[in-house]
């Protein structure tokens, strides 16, 4: 009888972690190990083939010296600040398809058809928007102010021409989330909001947006997360130009290390820590918040 | 304070008329209920009273003021939902002062109204607490004390309490009428439940298929009912109707004659009939008595209440009969039962519904 019981209460115990070994296993291989690589990298002064050697801090006291890493430090303060205009124009457009009319499932589709094709797709696409001398933009600038401005080729702006390219799909994710947390509303509670006279703004203010709150947050933390991994749109639109004016870290980390012309992997290794910490500042405040929520829940 | 005047109120959605021209009267002060099987348009005539939706045509005025193209805050109306329709992110203090804060009330008044609510509905412990962390008669009380501080001229329900248990419905329905005797305010309250109808109503407005089948008092509706669907909507356990034929009689009189050929002689009541007339004989199963009369039945099943014992029966042309005997009555499953008559409570209703003879003991 002892046994039995022994024997029931260890497989309480077990399970959990059988459960959870492929998935934790996996997440240390490929996760947890290569952090713990890089950080070690980061140390060494190493071209990839041949021996590495020990130069402690000496990278990232370059780092700080490098005006390149200055460049992708601000553009990627540029795109962690533009990017969260998604949230709020997500959230304007998914109130705005948030109604009864015929058709409106189309509607809705289109809306969110950026967010499903491949961001190389959406970088060519405004590519060719942006284009010199066939883009539509320049057509319209040059019509309105008579010069023909070539957004990508300005260093001046290039990054921002980046930036809303990127917006374009991340708008449409933030929509489908914000959809998603109106469809939970209680219709009542809109009726009832109206016979306590809130309307219009007041509406959305006291009783929509506190309702919101979760697609809020996830809106937030995909939004923060997209604008601090951005890299595919910069290669594909302008390869870090023009004069390296757009590029971000994580490009930058590229270009160093693993491009045509980059095999500073110790230098790479030191840009990749760099970012992993910004993103641990922010991943962490998302999963105290969590954390806290789970709490009070 | 005011009255409820409907005239001629119509509602379609696209092709689909839901209420087909309501004419209704209510008082000021009154109770009324609106009551009918699901579907009937009951919540949408509510609705279209509380602004909700919008009226198609007719006229509405509440207090003498047309209505059709007034806010629902504009209108003097509070309104109980179904579900509460609490705002989960709010406290209950600010839940109730929410629609006062809304409208621009003064601090001082919004605190005092807020305290006069808690206090009658004894909400002044759960001020500070969410509505996740009430209970489902406490949120009935706070969703009532929403109601409460606006201080409208007519409150309306929907259906509030069908969300609680039956004994916490018991008790509120007792609240609410207390409610409506300290606030003298118009209510109208919308219920599938007939025993709620009958309980709280001054007036119950009776509705199927989006018209008034009747409107009257309670007791009115349940003596008096002008049609087959009030008679067997009103009343529980539901009335009986057994199909049958009448002709004149002798002294004014009608007899009629069942199904089964058992016969029974009604006072005419100054109401005329042509010979082998169809009709439908409604007699409500507390007007029965078991033993002693002219309708045989057997017996399908006997339910021993106690009190009082309710016998399921079937004539001899196949129709079912509820009896409601005596609590000492016997009759086993299978066993033959003799059923007395009370001419005097025997309802007659026509091949269209419509009734020829109440069976009005009041009179």
């Amino acid at each position: 009888m002892a046994t039995h019981r022994s024997s029931r209460w260890s497989q309480r115990r077990l399970a959990p972690w059988l459960f959870l070994a492929p998935g934790a296993l996996l997440f240390l291989l490929y996760v947890i190990i290569p952090i713990g690589q890089s950080v070690w990298i980061s140390f060494y002064d190493w071209d990839g083939l041949g021996a590495a050697t020990w130069i402690g801090l000496r990278n990232y006291a370059d780092l700080l010296d490098d005006d390149s890493f200055y460049t992708s430090l601000r553009n990627n303060v540029w795109w962690l600040v533009l990017y969260l205009l998604a949230i709020p124009a997500g959230l304007a457009i998914a109130l705005f398809l948030n109604q009864t009319v015929t058709g409106i499932r189309l509607y809705k589709s289109l809306f969110f058809f950026p967010f499903v094709i491949s961001q190389v797709v959406v970088g060519l696409i405004f590519s060719w928007f942006y284009a010199p001398d066939f883009g539509l933009l320049p057509r319209i600038l040059g019509f309105l102010t008579g010069t023909e401005t070539a957004i990508l080729a300005d260093e001046r702006y290039a990054t921002f021409g980046i930036i809303a390219a990127g917006l374009w799909p991340q708008i449409a994710y933030c929509m489908i989330l914000y959809l998603t947390g109106l469809n939970n509303i209680n219709p009542e509670q809109v009726e009832a909001a109206r016979m306590d006279n809130a309307r219009g703004f007041a509406m959305l203010w006291h009783i929509v947006l506190p309702q919101l709150r979760p697609a809020t947050f996830i809106a937030l933390v995909v939004t923060v997360i997209g604008a601090l991994r951005s890299f595919d749109l910069v290669s594909i639109m302008t390869a870090g130009g023009p004069y390296g004016s757009t590029r971000v870290l994580s490009y930058f980390m590229y270009e160093q290390s693993l491009s045509e012309y980059g095999t500073a992997m110790g230098y790479g290794a030191a840009i990749a820590v760099v970012l992993f910490a910004i993103m641990l500042v922010f991943i962490s405040l998302f999963i105290t918040r969590m954390l806290m929520q789970e709490r009070n829940a | 304070m005011a009255d409820v005047t409907l005239r001629a109120i119509t509602k379609s959605f696209g092709d689909v008329r839901i209420i087909k021209g309501i004419d209704l009267e209510i008082a000021d002060g009154e109770f009324c209920v609106f009551v009918g099987p699901s579907g009937c348009g009951k919540s949408t005539l509510l609705r279209m009273i509380a602004g909700l939706e919008d009226i198609t045509s007719g006229s509405l005025s509440i207090g003498g003021r047309e209505m059709a193209d007034v806010e629902p805050a504009g209108r003097g109306v509070a309104m109980v939902f179904q579900s509460y329709a609490l705002y989960p992110h709010m406290t209950v203090r600010d839940n109730i002062s929410f629609g006062l804060r809304m409208t621009g009330h003064k601090p001082a008044d919004i605190e005092a109204r807020l305290r006069r609510a808690a206090d009658m509905l004894q909400l002044t412990h759960l001020l500070d607490r969410k509505p996740s962390q009430l209970s489902g008669g406490q949120r009935q009380r706070v969703a009532i004390g929403r109601a409460i501080v606006r201080e409208p001229q007519v409150f309306l329900f929907d259906e509030p309490l069908s969300n609680l248990d039956a004994a916490l419905r018991v008790q509120m329905r007792t609240e609410i009428g207390k409610l409506h005797a300290d606030l003298r305010a118009t209510m109208i309250y919308v219920t599938h439940d007939q025993v709620e109808a009958m309980t709280m109503a001054g007036k119950i407005v009776v509705l199927n298929a989006g018209a008034v089948e009747q409107a009257g008092s309670p007791l009115e509706l349940y003596h008096r009912p002008r049609n087959l669907f009030v008679a067997g909507f009103i009343g529980s356990p539901r009335m009986n109707f057994v199909a049958g034929t009448a002709a004149p009689a002798a002294h004014g009189r009608i007899e009629v004659v069942l199904g089964d050929g058992a016969r029974v002689l009604l006072d005419g009541r100054g109401a005329t009939v042509t010979a082998a007339q169809p009709v439908t004989l409604g007699i409500r199963p507390e007007h029965l008595t078991a033993g002693g009369g002219g309708l045989r039945a057997t017996v399908r099943l006997a339910e021993y209440l106690g009190s009082e014992t309710m016998f399921y029966a079937q004539l001899a042309d196949g129709s079912g009969i509820a009896v409601k005997a005596d609590g000492l009555a016997k009759a086993a499953a299978g066993s033959t039962l003799d059923i007395g008559i009370n001419p005097a409570a025997c309802h007659l209703f026509d091949k269209d519904g419509v009734a020829v003879i109440h069976g009005d003991l009041t009179r």
